[in-house]
């Protein structure tokens, strides 16, 4: 079957006043539909970048990123903004919620971009609402009056909300309590098994317990979970840099 | 993103910033308040004018000439013959007297006129009718009076006179007839008597102070002051070196033009002080958006990761700008329009046609309101272009890493 996301050899090379920072060396990577995916690695060793990329905000130095079979590098700027409109749905480690608006708003707010009838708007974003079991009272709150573990569910609706193909989490659990995690991650697995493809970011094994495939990233380089416990066994300390 | 769309998130942007956003719009009220309180201004002006022009009046001409000897009425009718371009020439004579009726007793200006005067005047009555030529050579004792006069002599400027009779120093005359005045109230009266009547009863003198003309239908109102001036030359043999402050020839064309004049002057004034803060507003406006975009990086970078086009970026910054000026524009419109109550004040003193100011009544035409709005949109979109760009060309990835 043909992979959602196929990625070969992307190399990412940040140009910045203090130089170049080559983020990304040669990175492959294939994700098949119903897959959850979990990457993991520590601090500054390209996550984000590759997150970016995979999310179509960003496009590689070099290398082919092919979502869905289509070859993302030949599309313009408002093709791309499509893409992100109806294929990909995104969870922002800080939540990104517009403070001043309410939870229905926005949840609604990617519905505005996909073109989507402003009468189908409001039913929409209620099942979404009802997927990440947010209840039905909050729905008129103004976001900014929310916990951070309503805020992330609320995060999770807006992702949800135009039924994408991928969902993309960068630390969706992170800053939530164990109980309000595993909520997250069950919804996010129910996700899964309704076909959908879920890539997400934690430093957490617990959370990347979970996941059907795991795969660790060094320095900018994909390691395989096998790779990664050979690494480990052969020289421990690399762990406290996680 | 649909117009519904578009409409929202400029409202709920508007209202969160609504404190900012009306002082930001202060240039744009003062420069549209007063672009409209200047047309409501000459607009109203105007109007009082044709207001108090009679049909004829477009057509009238006053002629003042000073040959160096009296006009005699004898001279009036030589120069008819030679004047074609006019349908008639009327003379007045003008003195001043004693006006006194059974219960009071006032000064007031005389005028001696031909029954044709009121003709070329296109003087409506409120009351009776004028005199006739058979009054005329009979030099009959009869007399017209305005309305002011008539609010003076006997109280109320609408009371039945026609038939009474009042004394002007000590002769008593027929009310003929009440002009109709437009301010009974505040001006002196006048009573118009036939010129043989006041030649041989109050002046003792044939001579004609002013003469006045109707100019044919036909006749061409640019240049019957110029030939005027030449025919009156030829036929008292003047000199042609002095009679420029001798002679002078005003028609109501030349009164509509020197206002013109004076209004665009004034005009011209307002203007640059309108687009002065029309383009402070703008720059105030601009201003105010590139903050605005700089507030809400993070929230620009979502939009876009959300899946907004640069595009959507721009329509949604550039509509808040468009409708920031917009609103500006509609409370200068406001302000403008009660602004120019006060400026007709000051306007009605400078304005004095026909000896009476003439009261004048702002007024605003739908053209001069939509010009309004139109400039603001232009400014709107003029001024909020450069930052509703600089928010779509954001790069959503740096956006959302924005602190
Ligand atoms: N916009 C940028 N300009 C220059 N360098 C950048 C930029 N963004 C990231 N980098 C660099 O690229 C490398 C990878 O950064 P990235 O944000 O992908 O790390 P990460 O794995 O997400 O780390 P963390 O877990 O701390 O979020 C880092 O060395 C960082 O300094
Ligand atoms: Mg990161």
């Amino acid at each position: 079957m043909l992979p959602v996301i196929d990625i070969r050899n992307v190399h990412r090379i940040y140009e910045s006043a203090a130089g170049y920072t080559h983020a990304l060396k040669g990175v492959s990577l294939q994700v098949q539909r119903g897959e959850l995916l979990c990457i993991m690695g520590p601090s500054g060793s390209g996550k984000s970048t590759l997150m970016n990329i995979l999310g179509c905000l960003d496009t590689p130095t070099s290398g082919t990123f092919m979502l869905e079979g289509a070859d993302v590098s030949t599309l313009t700027d408002d093709e791309l903004a499509e893409l992100r409109a109806t294929r990909l749905g995104f969870v922002f480690q800080s939540f990104n919620l517009l403070p001043h608006a309410t939870v229905l708003r926005n949840v609604m707010l990617p519905l505005v971009y996909s073109d989507c009838p402003v009468g189908e708007r409001r039913e929409r974003a209620v099942r979404a609402l009802r997927a990440v079991s947010l209840p039905e009272p909050y729905y008129d709150h103004r976001s900014n009056e929310l916990s951070g573990g309503q805020m992330q569910r609320v995060a999770i609706a807006r992702a949800l909300v135009n039924d994408p193909a991928v969902i993309l989490a960068d630390e969706p659990t992170g800053n939530l309590d164990s109980a309000t995690g595993d909520m997250v991650l069950s919804t996010f697995t129910r996700l899964r098994d309704e076909g959908k493809t879920i890539v997400l970011i934690t430093h957490d094994p617990e959370v990347a317990a979970w996941a059907d495939r795991t795969v660790h990233i060094r320095d900018g380089r994909l390691l395989t979970d096998e790779q990664e416990r050979a690494l480990l066994a052969a020289d421990p300390t690399v762990r406290s840099s996680t | 993103m649909r117009i519904r769309d578009l409409v929202y998130e400029t409202g709920s942007a508007l209202d969160a910033n609504r404190g900012r956003s009306l002082l930001t719009i202060l240039g744009i009220v003062i420069g549209i308040g007063a672009v409209i309180a200047m047309t409501a201004l000459i607009g109203g002006i105007k109007q009082s004018l044709v207001g108090e022009m009679g049909l004829n009046q477009a057509r009238m001409v006053y002629i003042y000439c000073w040959p160096g000897r009296d006009i005699t009425l004898d001279d009036l009718t030589a120069l008819e013959q030679r004047m074609p371009e006019y349908e008639c020439l009327t003379a007045a004579s003008l003195a001043n007297a004693k006006a006194t009726s059974p219960t009071k007793s006032v000064d007031v200006s005389v005028e001696g006129v031909l029954p044709s005067y009121f003709k070329v005047m296109g003087a409506k009555t409120t009351q009776g009718s004028f005199y006739t030529d058979e009054d005329e050579s009979a030099s009959a004792l009869v007399a017209v009076l305005d309305q002011a006069a008539v609010h003076q002599l006997f109280g109320n400027p609408d009371e039945p006179v026609v038939g009474k009779s009042v004394q002007l120093n000590g002769v008593s005359y027929g009310i003929v007839a009440v002009m109709e005045s437009s301010s009974p109230m505040s001006s002196n009266g006048t009573v118009w008597l036939p010129f043989s009547t006041c030649a041989s009863r109050l002046t003792g003198n044939w001579a004609v102070n002013d003469i006045s003309g109707l100019a044919a239908e036909d006749a061409d109102m640019s240049t019957i002051a110029s030939t005027t001036k030449d025919k009156l030359v030829s036929y008292f043999n003047m000199d042609e070196e002095t009679a420029d402050e001798d002679i002078y020839v005003q028609t109501m064309q030349s009164v509509i033009d020197e206002l013109d004049a004076m209004m665009s002057s004034f005009q011209l004034m307002m203007t640059a002080v309108a687009s002065i803060s029309l383009l402070v507003g703008g720059i105030g406006i601009m201003n105010m958006m590139l903050t605005n975009v700089t507030e809400r990086i993070r929230e620009i970078g979502l939009r876009k990761a959300l899946g907004a086009r640069s595009s959507d970026i721009t329509k949604q910054f550039l509509l808040e700008s468009v409708c920031l000026c917009v609103v500006g524009g509609v409370i200068g419109i406001v302000v403008g329009y009660l602004g120019s109550f006060a400026l007709t004040g000051l306007a009605g003193g400078m304005l004095d046609v026909g000896g009476e100011s003439a009261a004048i009544v702002p007024v605003i035409d739908v053209q001069s309101v939509l010009m309004a709005t139109g400039i603001c949109v232009l400014i709107g979109i003029l001024f909020g272009y450069y930052p509703a760009r600089r928010a779509a060309r954001l790069d959503p990835v740096e956006s959302l890493r924005y602190q």
